[in-house]
């Protein structure tokens, strides 16, 4: 029965991205392809009783990132950039994470995208005729080498011990409130912050050195 | 419903970032390809906090999005940089220093 609703979801997300890219049928065959193992692997026995609101959060996540990578404007890949962040900022609420679902959305989906924003419609840059894609053995090598990837890391998740079940009400109260996160940022962490702090004054330099007219 | 399925998703996001970075040319959306993997290991590190019952695992995803950020910041100047000279914002044309 998942199987049926699975193969019913991976056809229409095929008609989907061949609707939105037509005329690249192997991009859409991968897409395709990624997909259905997407799902199958999703509802896959190992992974019984995955709720149903997750798997649709899942899916969301799964396909924003196809489009990331096959849709030849670069202001669609940004706006299904901004969707998969909020689908993992979803996901970070399911897991406890209260805290750092809200960071993503203000810090990611909204800080650094509306920079990808910015410098897109700075550069005016259109819709790429016909995909610049990498070609011959890279495009080959990047297929064989990302299928290789994702196999190596499904059987890395599978043969792990101990087979966690999500159980609400396990984890304590403060579990993921700010004033936790913050606790341990400024007291067992608090060298790697003051290095974070570091590490961003030295990015803010070097982006206001890049932006300069004359680099010399 | 078990962990694992965040597990999944966050390789299977991984994957996609992955094939992105190679397969394509435009350097804004190679960028845009890095966020995504960096944000598929965000979502490890928070499966396996909520596993290990460790906010441990938050921390470095906190530090994670400082990177991302930085990151984003600098490459994003590098592009206007090269635009400003080359006119372009492929990947391949951008071929000085290479062998």
């Amino acid at each position: 029965m998942h199987l049926l609703t699975g193969l019913v979801i991976v056809v229409m997300a095929a008609a989907l991205v061949r609707a939105v890219a037509p005329g690249r049928p192997i991009l859409t065959a991968i897409a395709g392809g990624i997909a259905a193992a997407a799902l199958l692997v999703a509802f896959h026995q190992d992974l019984a009783g995955t709720d149903f609101w997750a798997g649709i959060i899942g899916f969301l996540a799964i396909l924003s990132a196809l489009f990331v990578v096959i849709h030849p404007n670069p202001m669609v890949s940004v706006l299904s950039l901004i969707l998969n962040l909020i689908c993992l900022a979803l996901f970070y609420l399911l897991l406890q994470a209260q805290t750092l679902a809200i960071l993503q959305v203000i810090v990611y989906a909204g800080a650094i995208m509306v920079l990808f924003v910015f410098v897109i419609m700075l550069l005016n840059l259109r819709a790429e005729e016909g995909l610049r894609i990498g070609r011959g053995v890279q495009r080959v090598g990047a297929i064989l080498g990302g299928a290789g990837f994702a196999t190596l890391l499904i059987i890395a998740l599978r043969h792990r011990q101990g087979h966690a079940w999500m159980e609400p009400g396990r984890h304590a109260a403060e579990f993921g409130t700010a004033s936790s996160l913050g606790g341990l940022l400024f007291g067992q962490y608090v060298f790697a912050t003051e290095a974070a702090s570091v590490l961003l004054i030295a990015a803010m330099v070097g982006a206001v050195l890049l932006a300069k007219r004359r680099l010399d | 419903m078990r962990i694992d399925f965040f597990l999944v998703m966050a390789a299977l996001l991984f994957t996609i970032g992955c094939i992105g970075v190679l397969v394509r040319r435009n350097i804004i959306v190679m960028l845009m390809c890095i966020e995504l993997m960096l944000n598929a290991v965000n979502l490890t590190f928070i499966a396996f906090s909520y596993e290990l019952q460790s906010m441990t695992g938050q921390v470095f995803a906190l530090f994670v999005i400082t990177v991302a950020a930085c990151e984003a910041a600098v490459g994003l100047a590098i592009v206007l940089a090269l635009y400003r000279r080359r006119r372009t914002t492929d990947a391949d044309d951008a071929s000085l220093l290479r062998w």
